[in-house]
């Protein structure tokens, strides 16, 4: 909670206001940094603090001697920059608009490429990718990637889910070569090695940044104020808050986070703020890079108004230590602060538990409006509820207590904000509560359960805490055996696995009444069909004794969404799937 | 420039109100002072600070709350002694925390408020200003409303007090000898009041810090009595608690507020109406119930503040935290390094015992022998404010642990805003219906305070007994409970203004409503109580109030006994002309009869003779500002017109 603050190193105004998300740095002589950023609908500027003077289209700016105004004829939608000419150490300026993207350099002022991007241009990224020895310039769009070398000669295309909000390349698999890290508007992060998506990690709204981190470790924020961090595919942690993260960097050894609102935080190993610090107006980038010509990096904060703020990328906290020695420093008073925090909720626990055992102590006396019995249990179930289409949260006293309230508490699946409550009138209480749950998307749920309990007329109740996880399909229920409905779409593939394993899958990512279990051991073919609780369509499964797998569903997505988990259950890299009519009548019908 | 000061932390205690601490003056020998405070608990303790660690000097026995703490003026012979009130007593306390005196008041309430001059003692408890002289009481002065703070100054030519009181109805009156002397509205809604030390003790002159959060002067010009705010309020919270600070600087008044901000305005001792200028700012997180200058580390002034869950800490020059300079009482690194030891250990002892005790009261959950689990309830104030100018009612909490989260429910569908730093999420709706409000407020880590904006969406939805809204609150740490806030939204919650009942001899037009019928004072209370925010008079044999609208100035007022009430409405405005609604004119001769709705079943004071017809009194006015106001009034009582 206590964090100290941090003082700048540099501090320049730009005297230009600054598009939020339009700015990058980079070296157009080779050695020195400018920045650069786009300061309203068609006007780039270029702040270059060295004094190399720029010539050409570039003019200097009336508001400030260091800046140079450039002018498009189009809205400039992203920035990038990157040394993507081969054999020459200068950094080449990307401008993207809605529907080009032009290569300039900006030190012989000529253009390298123009090129059209009929999908649109939402992010660009320079990096080396997969096994293409020069750097690549990649261009996200509404619902592809594609990459182009220094000439403006396309290298890939590929298809992505949603809308890209963000890019990074990044070596996922530590083979050496670097695969595509894709933030998508649809809630996905998406890794593209070689034209193939190798994993999607399923996140819970737009993901707005993407920043490398360590060889196995990146940073994500999401469009809903979460970020947090991956380490090889796994979440370490996350944190929410009000606020959008403008961008994520890697300072020191603290996750550096600049939020909409011009706050920056430093945020250490598992997510906890270290110091933090507020700039005047909102933030509209941060970056990393060395514009002091220090040899080192500094983290560079630009505000909208056009103020730049240079941090030091380690904290300088040498000189504290030296006179801590003998002068106790402000740190250190952070730390006693801390320390008295500490010791103040543990009193108040400690008092808590005294003034109860004190209670205990006169049986007497008439019921407190706080009390309850010590061994009252909670029971949680859930159940599919096909007559409702939902899912039955259902939670329970195991004695004459009742359920006051119980709040829910998880990310993606309410129409409304992060939680679903149920308050029951004071007439209707009851020791059990039902609470209805439609998780619209197929992905593993984290749901997070505050029951109060007590009596009717309590005025204190005791919180129980638990937390579910939702398997990926829960929203599919074994059908009734005398349904029996004629589905013609299906994927077909084939499979060297026992048939055993299959049935571990489906444990795992269904939610069953009872668990699915083979006749005997001899079982070759295995059939299971469910229903979705949402529309009550249709879900079958075959699996032959050959290896031949069946999925009957008239849902493409659902189709390809259990290909996906399936393959990464099995561990399959590749798979070779058919389908019948599905992809036409998803294209066509 | 502004000032750079840092925070050090000194010691502990339980939850503290305003005003119960207070630095006890220089001694003779020493520079460094000592400082007393009183807590929840009826704890008073005396504390002088040596090496950054607290030396208790004397420390009471736990007993009734202690509300306020005064020391003695200088200007009387008591110098030195320390007072602390609790419950309706006052107890007094030498140097060397020896009992002198304890007197056991006849006043109804809790003591808020007390000040101490010379051999007199002012207490305000409820909405009585009592005075004692030679602990005898002189007089009690029935004020319209809640008394919040008092301060007193001699009278020139005689041995009268002159008593300033701020009272919750946004006025400030001076009292002397028992009677109203001079009385004035500041819009502000002042909360406290210091007197600056520089004043000749017979001038009328203090400053105030109001519930809007600004600050300003309240003085007395002979015939009048003025006020001029100095300082807006700013978005900051409202002013808890003021306090000076002397340095060689100058003069600061320093300044607590309920949002956790601590400030430091320096003030021009020969002009005092000049605008005091900010130097500096601290945020605490909590809400500040005392702040105070004193030399209480170091031999040079630092400012003393105590926070509503307890915290005592400094907030001190940094070159003197940092060590820079050569100081007499130098705090060196072993000294420091010594207390944080210390404190550790002591955190590691409490952590090993309350994991036995976590352990033993989890054990308890799995024996066959079920027991009670009874916690004690969370320490949490809240308060209701009258409806603003928007129709909002806001609700403040603070709590003395940090929160989690807020679980709001209402059966009606409310308007709701909060805090921007909390996440409110609505949920969506039990049944098809969709008539209720169910939203979730998830707290940064460490809040303590929140406030909340509830308005009622529809007009017409607006229930006759007033909309009843339930939060619960669900603290961070352990022990898991959560404890349930009722409020009540009254149905006309714009008539939070008290008002003397001298304003029913106005020559001005009126409603009335006569009730009569087979009910007692009781229940007209409790009915009343649904329909118009804040306190009631006690029942009594005999009842009388008035309010008044906070943005039309219309007059309310309820005279009760058993069998009979007079409910009266004025229908112009207080001020004639004022700009409340302009062009409003007197718009009741029509249609009274529209928005009559037959409330019976709803009526809790209905009696079997009586015809009851409602009457929405908005309907009185055809004026359209009105309406749109929000004002949701309706009086459900048979109405009579007359002049």
């Amino acid at each position: 909670m206590q964090a100290s603050t941090v003082q700048p190193v540099f501090k320049l105004e730009l005297n230009h206001k600054v598009t939020p998300g339009i700015v990058t740095i980079a070296k157009y002589d080779g050695t020195h940094s400018c920045l650069t950023a786009s300061a309203g609908y068609d006007k780039i500027i270029i702040h270059h603090p060295h004094g190399a003077i720029i010539s050409g289209r570039a003019q200097r700016s009336q508001a400030h001697g260091e800046v140079s105004e450039l002018n498009l004829s189009q809205a400039v939608i992203a920035l990038a920059a990157g040394a993507i000419k081969p054999d020459c150490p200068r950094d080449m300026l990307l401008i993207g608009s809605p529907t080009q993207i032009l290569a300039y350099d900006v030190h012989d002022n000529s253009d390298l490429f123009f090129k059209e991007a009929p999908d649109g241009v939402n992010v660009i990224t320079v990096g080396h990718f997969g096994k293409h020895n020069e750097r690549l310039v990649i261009v996200g769009g509404n619902s592809s990637v594609m990459a182009l070398n220094w000439q403006g000669v396309e290298q890939f295309w590929n298809v992505v889910g949603g809308k890209v909000c963000s890019m990074v390349t990044f070596d996922f698999d530590k083979d050496g070569e670097n695969e595509l890290l894709i933030g998508c508007e649809d809630s996905y992060i998406r890794v593209l090695k070689n034209n193939q998506f190798i994993i999607e990690l399923a996140e819970t709204g737009p993901v707005i940044c993407l920043s490398l981190i360590s060889d196995v470790r990146f940073a994500y924020g999401l469009a809903n104020g979460t970020i947090g961090i991956y380490e090889e595919g796994i979440r370490l942690w996350r944190v929410k808050s009000k606020q959008n993260s403008i961008s994520l960097e890697w300072s020191g050894e603290n996750l550096a986070c600049c939020w909409a609102n011009g706050r920056i935080d430093w945020r250490d190993g598992t997510g906890r703020v270290l110091r933090r610090v507020q700039m005047r107006s909102h933030a509209a980038a941060m970056l990393l890079a060395d514009y002091r010509s220090v040899g080192a990096s500094d983290l560079i904060c630009v505000s909208d108004k056009g103020e730049v703020l240079g941090y030091p990328n380690t904290p300088e906290n040498v000189s504290l230590t030296a006179t801590s020695k003998r002068f106790p420093s402000e740190e250190d008073r952070v730390a006693i602060t801390e320390l008295l925090n500490k010791k103040q909720a543990l009193l108040v626990e400690l008092q808590h538990y005294e003034a109860n055992s004190s209670s205990l102590t006169n049986k007497d006396m008439e019921r407190p409006s706080t009390a309850m019995p010590t061994n009252t249990r909670l029971q949680v179930a859930i159940a599919a509820d096909s007559e409702e289409k939902c899912l039955q949260l259902v939670v329970s006293t195991n004695n004459e207590t009742i359920v006051r309230t119980a709040l829910v508490l998880a990310e993606g699946i309410f129409d409304s904000g992060e939680t679903l409550a149920r308050h029951p009138q004071q007439t209707q209480l009851k020791s059990i509560m039902y609470i209805p749950l439609k998780p619209p998307r197929d992905v593993p749920v984290d749901v997070h359960i505050k029951a109060l309990v007590g009596y009717a007329d309590s005025e204190q109740f005791h919180i129980f805490e638990i937390t579910k996880q939702l398997p990926r399909f829960s929203m599919y229920t074994i059908a009734p055996s005398r349904m029996k409905t004629q589905i013609a779409s299906h994927v077909t593939f084939r499979i060297t696995e026992r048939v055993q394993r299959i049935c571990i899958w489906i444990n795992q990512n269904f939610l069953l009444d009872q668990e699915v279990e083979l006749e005997n051991e001899d079982t070759k073919d295995f059939n299971i069909s469910f229903i979705c609780l949402r529309d009550m369509s249709r879900l079958e499964m075959e699996y032959s004794g050959d290896g031949q797998v069946k999925f009957k569903t008239p849902d493409i997505r659902l189709a390809g969404d259990l290909i996906q988990s399936l393959a990464v259950y099995l561990n399959l890299t590749d798979l070779q799937v058919h389908n019948q009519p599905l992809l036409y009548n998803y294209l066509f019908g | 420039m502004d000032y750079d000061l840092t925070r050090i932390d000194y010691a502990l205690c339980g939850i503290t109100y305003p005003d119960a601490l207070k630095i006890l003056p220089v001694s003779e020998q020493k520079s460094q002072q000592k400082f007393v405070i009183g807590d929840k608990n009826g704890i008073l303790q005396c504390m002088s600070i040596k090496d950054e660690e607290p030396v208790i000097h004397f420390k009471t026995l736990p007993g009734k709350s202690i509300t306020s703490v005064q020391l003695a003026s200088s200007s009387g012979n008591n110098v030195d002694k320390i007072f602390a009130a609790s419950g309706n007593e006052v107890k007094g306390y030498t140097r060397k925390g020896k009992v002198f005196l304890s007197i056991e008041t006849s006043v109804a309430e809790t003591i808020t408020s007390m000040c101490v001059f010379g051999s007199d003692l002012v207490l305000c408890s409820g909405r009585t200003v009592t005075f004692y002289r030679e602990l005898q009481e002189v007089y009690c002065y029935l004020c319209d409303d809640r008394v919040l703070d008092a301060v007193a100054f001699a009278t020139p030519n005689n041995n009268r007090v002159r008593l300033l009181v701020l009272i919750a109805n946004k006025e400030a009156v001076i009292i002397e000898n028992g009677s109203l002397y001079k009385r004035t509205y500041i819009a502000a809604g002042p909360t406290r009041i210091t007197v600056p030390s520089c004043l000749h003790s017979t001038e009328v002159c203090a400053f105030y810090g109001g519930a809007d959060g600004s600050i300003g002067l309240i003085f007395y010009e002979d015939p009048d009595l003025l006020n001029k705010c100095l300082v807006e309020g700013c978005g900051l919270g409202s002013v808890m608690c003021v306090g000076w600070f002397y340095t060689g600087a100058g003069t600061h008044l320093a300044v607590g507020r309920h949002d956790g901000s601590i400030q430091l305005y320096q003030i021009n001792t020969d002009n005092l109406k000049e605008k005091p200028r900010l130097k500096f700012t601290y945020f605490s997180g909590e809400p500040v119930t005392s702040v105070y200058g004193g030399c209480i580390g170091t031999d040079e002034p630092e400012l003393l503040v105590a926070t509503f869950s307890g915290r005592i800490f400094g907030l001190r020059p940094r070159r003197l935290v940092s060590g820079n300079v050569p100081i007499s009482n130098i705090k060196n690194g072993d000294a420091f390094v010594l207390r944080r030891s210390k404190l550790e250990t002591e955190i590691a002892r409490l952590e090993k015992q309350t994991a036995s005790e976590r352990d033993k009261y989890q054990r308890n959950t799995r024996s066959i022998f079920p027991g009670i689990s009874a916690p004690p309830l969370l320490d949490i104030q809240f308060e209701l404010s009258g409806a603003t100018s928007n129709g909002w009612q806001e609700v403040k909490i603070i709590c003395a642990v940090s929160l989690d989260m807020l679980f709001i429910y209402c059966q009606n569908k409310l308007e709701i805003q909060t805090d921007s730093a909390a996440v409110l999420s609505l949920c969506s709706a039990q049944d098809t219906e969709d008539t209720e409000l169910l939203a979730t407020i998830r707290c940064q880590a460490g809040t303590r305070r929140l406030w909340l904006r509830m308005r009622t969406l529809s007009l017409s939805e607006t229930k006759l007994e007033g909309t009843r809204v339930f939060i619960y609150v669900l603290p961070a740490g352990a022990p898991r409970v959560a404890r349930i806030i009722k409020l009540h939204l009254p149905t006309l919650p714009h008539y939070s203004k008290y008002e003397s009942l001298e304003v029913e001899n106005q020559n001005s037009s009126w409603c009335e409503v006569r009730v009569s019928g087979g009910f007692s004072v009781a229940e007209m209370t409790a009915w009343l109580a649904e329909a118009i925010p804040g306190e009631l008079p006690r029942p009594a044999s005999n009842v009388a109030l008035a309010r008044s609208h906070t943005i039309l100035g219309t007059l309310l007022i309820c005279r009760y006994q058993q069998i009979w009430s007079h409910i009266w409405q004025m229908v112009e405005p207080l001020i004639p002309g004022s700009p409340a609604i302009p062009g409003s004119g007197s718009g009741y001769g029509n249609g009274g009869a529209r928005g009559v709705k037959n409330l019976r079943k709803r009526f809790r004071c209905q009696t079997r003779r009586l015809d009851l017809a409602t009457y929405n009194a908005r309907t009185l006015r055809t004026d359209e500002k009105v309406s749109r106001a929000g004002s949701s009034e309706q009086v459900a009582l048979e109405y009579h017109r007359f002049i």
